[in-house]
């Protein structure tokens, strides 16, 4: 064959689409997305109000109990209760806004879309807050004069805490990233139909 | 823009466009687990370029750019990680094909280009599609003597292979 018959065959056949997008499938892979998303949102917000509340407890129970003077545990308990507060309001606040989402394909689609956005910006928020819990653990350690040693391990430690939240915040990017995808496979499969019925029209 | 205009810009251009999008979706990847995967990519970069749209070059020009850029990347990005998919259902598979007769010439020469080498099928798309070299050289960043030698390689190539698919009766 002469290239400009390959290009003849080329030509009569690849100006339709070569697939059509399966609508079913679509469906089951959104549905397994979103409950994949509500899933890791639920557990990732419980775990922050419990441990933030723990701990937060305990460091003030502790500085407390011991009539410590040192300003700086007190404040870090309190932030670390004010975390868990906040955390608490958000979730309280997404599971209200729950309600406002139809039931169309569309609509759970956006769901999942807002919870996975949800979950990027409260990984976002709780990586930056390991800034000031780590800041006043220092302080507070350093003012109760332990070695160091002590400060530079806790520092370390903050520091590994920080990177692993980073790959943790880019994981949940990964994941609202493939919910766009759907997303944009949606409208892709709007247009066909859309496409199909004003060829049918004429 | 806003996220609006985005979107409707979008869609428009997926229901003039598709056809575009599959014809690079199935010259770069096989499988429909890849071809999905791929397609999925492509969308998503689509969706992304559209506000850096200048109107510069064809939507067609512009949709080939960036959809070929997305699979040369995919290619790079799975030859690194090939083992990190599951195999797909093709019951499963968002891409479907619609159940009309396929040439088998046209399955033939999918094939081919699969077999060439990453920016050799990005030419092999481009050539079929009726690019000029000044195109391809734009879309692909090469210069145009290279993308001249090229060609001239992909025809030889494909020509050659074609005779021998009809000694065999195809």
């Amino acid at each position: 064959m002469e290239f400009d018959e390959l290009k003849k065959i080329w030509d009569s056949q690849t100006h339709e689409p070569l697939w059509v997008i399966n609508e079913n499938a679509l469906h089951k892979r959104i549905q397994a997305k979103k409950s994949q998303a509500h899933h890791i949102t639920t557990i990732s917000e419980l775990l922050l109000i419990f441990v933030n509340m723990g701990m937060g407890g305990i460091v003030l129970g502790l500085t407390i109990s011991k009539g410590s003077d040192n300003l700086f545990m007190y404040l870090m308990g309190g932030w670390m209760l004010a975390t868990a507060l906040y955390v608490l309001a958000s979730r309280i606040r997404r599971l209200q806004g729950e309600n406002t989402f139809d039931r169309s394909l569309l609509g759970e689609l956006n769901h999942a879309l807002s919870m996975a956005t949800y979950q990027v910006s409260l990984s976002r928020l709780m990586r930056w807050n390991i800034v000031p819990i780590g800041v006043l653990s220092l302080l507070g350690i350093g003012e109760g004069g332990k070695s160091v040693w002590l400060l530079v391990g806790l520092l370390v430690f903050f520091v590994l805490i920080y990177v692993a939240s980073g790959w943790e915040h880019r994981f949940y990017k990964g994941k609202k990233r493939e919910l766009e995808a759907l997303q944009k496979k949606l409208q892709a499969e709007g247009s066909l139909k859309a496409g199909q019925n004003d060829t049918k029209s004429r | 823009m806003s996220e609006k205009e985005q979107n409707h810009t979008f869609t428009s251009w997926l229901g003039q466009y598709k056809a575009l999008l599959f014809k690079v979706v199935r010259a770069y990847a096989v499988n429909a687990m890849d071809q999905d995967d791929l397609f999925q990519e492509i969308l998503i970069h689509v969706w992304h370029s559209i506000p850096t749209f200048r109107k510069q070059s064809s939507i067609t020009t512009w949709i080939y750019r960036i959809a070929l850029n997305t699979a040369i990347k995919w290619v790079n990005k799975e030859r690194r990680h090939p083992e990190t998919k599951e195999p797909l259902d093709p019951l499963h598979s968002i891409l479907q094909e619609p159940g009309i007769q396929v040439d088998e010439r046209l399955t033939w020469l999918y094939e081919e280009i699969y077999k060439l080498d990453e920016i050799d099928r990005s030419l092999c798309l481009l050539l079929l599609d009726g690019f000029s070299y000044k195109e391809m050289a734009g879309i692909l960043g090469i210069s145009e003597s290279n993308v001249g030698v090229k060609i001239n390689r992909i025809k030889k190539q494909l020509i050659t292979k074609s005779k021998k698919q009809t000694d065999y009766g195809i």
